[in-house]
């Protein structure tokens, strides 16, 4: 039997411009709701379709890798609806943690990095997507999808409809949706304090689609209303150039990791420990942030963000 | 979808956003409005750097940060912001002012938009003579 699932990223790029145009509309009109500047979003649109094209370039590794899987896996779950929507929320579970792994592993967050290297917070900055996802290897995570009996072709078709979902919540012209909600689901206002570079908001809501994972594992952060997300990189880069925004954070590792002199655990930790991890403690990584920030604002000591620090 | 529809959505979507956002005035560059200003944007960067004197430029574009440990730039790039504490940059004296290189693959080179007086200052303060 021969099954296809529609390429629904390609299927939902006019809707995508379609919404950028109706925000950029909106922002004119109304003077809030967020900010656009040319170089920015055109920067973020670059980074959007460069990682279309490394998909249709690269994306035959990780599904030659699901195809090896799926031979080798005894079972078949089929294509009725609910295996469908089971299969819905098991990837959005698996995007929860490749999510933490890319703000925890380095070399993940190399790929990662340029989702959070801009500096604005719109619907175009949805778009800005890897183009180096293949060389985190985190397809791996999805391989108990595959073994438990989910055919690879509907694994990325919910991994599509999880990307097309988190589209529209990157926007500040929407402020709070309704409770129930804001309780479940991901929202614009979740997914700022993820974007947020405050002290506060570091590591926090990796969510996808619910919001529900960041609650049962620990790292959700309520959006504070007197602590405005402050957009972008804890160093924000200074460019526009697709390229480097792509290949800055790669380029780092390689710089630290071959520097004269260290052992091999040192050099292996600048490849896979969390971002800021340096050999000789020179830099700080989010918890030193968050420390750093409560000695000079101790008021904000046990506050959502900070429960972790004593 | 066929690839060359993708193709011509893609490039014909990028195009169309970016000449819309040009037209609204979207691409005008920031310029801070004060020294406090320009040190706000550093002490965003640096939030624990105790800054002893800040040099803003007439263009507003930039501005010399001096800290207790080190010297260093604060600048617009579009709508946003960057800086950066200088170790040893490459100084170009250029007909706008100075050009810096630096050894940062993510903040590669930084225009600074100078008068005469200015750039003979600044260059005098990065190569550490004043
Ligand atoms: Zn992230
Ligand atoms: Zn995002």
């Amino acid at each position: 039997m021969t099954i296809s699932y529609p390429d629904v990223v390609s299927l939902a790029v006019p809707f995508f411009i379609a919404l950028i145009l109706i925000e950029l509309a909106w922002i004119t009109i109304t003077k809030r709701g967020g900010r656009y500047e040319t170089r920015d979003a055109v920067t973020s649109l670059v980074m959007g379709a460069g990682n279309v094209a490394s998909g249709i370039v690269l994306g035959f590794i990780a599904w030659g890798f699901f195809m090896v899987l799926w031979d080798i896996t005894p079972f078949d779950l089929g294509h009725s609806w609910w295996i469908i929507a089971l299969c819905f929320v098991l990837d959005d579970l698996r995007y929860y943690w490749v999510h933490r792994f890319g703000h925890k592993v380095r070399w993940v967050w190399a790929s990662h990095v340029n989702h959070h290297s801009s500096q604005h917070y719109n619907l175009t900055t949805a778009l800005r997507q890897t183009w180096t996802y293949t060389f985190t290897f985190m397809m791996v995570v999805r391989a108990p999808l595959i073994l438990m009996g989910f055919h690879p072709a509907m694994v990325l078709f919910c991994g599509g409809l999880n990307l097309i979902y988190q589209f529209w919540i990157h926007t500040e012209a929407i402020n709070k949706l309704p409770r129930w909600f804001e309780a479940v689901m991901n929202t614009p206002s979740h997914h700022r304090a993820h974007h947020g570079r405050n002290p506060r908001y570091l590591d926090c809501n990796y969510a996808g689609v619910l919001i529900i994972w960041d609650k049962m594992f620990g790292s959700f952060v309520p959006e504070q209303d007197h602590d405005k997300p402050d957009y972008g990189l804890v160093h924000n880069i200074g460019t526009f150039n697709p390229l480097r925004v792509a290949f800055h954070e790669w380029v780092g590792i390689w710089r630290d990791a071959s520097k004269p002199g260290l052992t091999l655990k040192d050099r292996l930790m600048y490849c896979v420990a969390p971002p800021g991890w340096s050999h000789d403690n020179s830099r700080d990584m989010a918890d030193g942030i968050k420390a750093k920030h409560l000695k000079r604002h101790p008021e904000d000591q046990g506050t959502p963000g900070f429960e972790h620090l004593s | 979808m066929p690839l060359e529809i993708l193709l011509v959505l893609v490039v014909g979507g990028i195009t169309g956003i970016a000449i819309l956002s040009h037209s609204l005035g979207l691409s005008k560059r920031r310029a801070f409005q004060s020294a406090d200003d320009a040190q706000a944007a550093w002490q965003r960067e640096y939030p624990s750097s105790s800054v002893t004197d800040v040099i803003l430029s007439q263009s507003g574009y930039a501005a010399l940060i001096q800290t207790r440990r080190s010297i260093g730039v604060v600048w617009t790039m579009g709508d946003d912001t960057c800086a950066r504490i200088l170790r040893s940059p490459k100084i170009a004296r250029v007909k706008t002012g100075l050009r810096l290189r630096l050894a940062d693959y993510a903040a590669p080179v930084i225009k600074l938009e100078l008068s005469t007086e200015e750039t003979a200052l600044w260059a005098a303060k990065l190569e550490g003579q004043s």
